[in-house]
């Protein structure tokens, strides 16, 4: 399944309902679905926050397979952020020390179980597959 | 969307703690002063900008000796707090 999204944290909601929708069609476990929300979630906000002047519309895609389920999103105007190249955060950091920067995408990579970027002609296009329990 | 109460016992989450929820949260968190527990046995979700919020309210509360207490956490909360390196900065029961 296949949805484009307006440039604006306000679509959040609107991108909740459309994910429900996804694992429903494909009948995915509760797993799953919460992990594909958030790395939804949080790829999408990193879109919106910090390339808020970029054109065109977030394409997100969703696709089950027998062994899993698979999440496309597009960015067709951006610059280069290499979400698989960025360094770990620490997460043994005492609680004065802890910075929220960097955690989403940590929380990606942790619930993912394969994350691919790619950056040409200034498209980001991401790539990230859930494997079924 | 985000349900959130302040009671007596302290503060209750339920429903998506998501980035559209912050605003909301911070409002009442902001009111929280001492150690309290905040119970989230009917919270489904929540993404780093919720988790940002209770860490920034913990980081406030501990300079005056205080800290949440969280409870009732799904297990996909749970993994998410681990995953986080968070399960060691709250008290979680």
């Amino acid at each position: 399944m296949d949805r484009s999204f307006e440039r604006s944290l306000e679509r959040l909601d609107d991108i909740f309902t459309f994910l429900a929708e996804c694992a429903s069609e494909y009948a995915l476990d509760p797993g799953s679905t919460f992990a594909v929300n958030m790395a939804v979630e949080e790829l999408f906000t990193n879109m919106v926050k910090y390339n808020r002047s970029g054109t065109g519309d977030i394409a997100v895609s969703v696709n089950g397979h027998a062994d899993g389920v698979e999440v496309r999103m597009v960015d067709p105007d951006s610059q280069p952020f290499d979400i698989t190249a960025m360094a770990e955060i620490d997460t043994s950091a005492p609680l004065e020390a802890r910075r929220p920067g960097g955690l989403g995408i940590h929380l990606v990579r942790s619930l993912m179980d394969e994350v691919q970027y790619d950056y040409r002609g200034r498209k980001t296009s991401i790539r990230l597959f859930k494997n079924r329990p | 969307m985000l349900q959130i109460e302040r009671d007596a016992d302290g503060v209750r989450l339920a429903g998506r703690f998501d980035a559209g929820q912050v605003e909301t949260a911070n409002r009442v968190f902001d009111t929280v002063e001492t150690s309290v527990e905040v119970r989230c046995d009917a919270l489904d979700y929540i993404s780093s900008a919720g988790l940002s919020v209770l860490l920034h309210t913990q980081q406030r509360l501990s300079r005056t000796g205080h800290g949440l207490r969280l409870s009732g956490l799904n297990p996909h909360i749970r993994l998410v707090f681990e995953y986080a390196g968070l399960t060691d900065i709250f008290a979680i029961r």
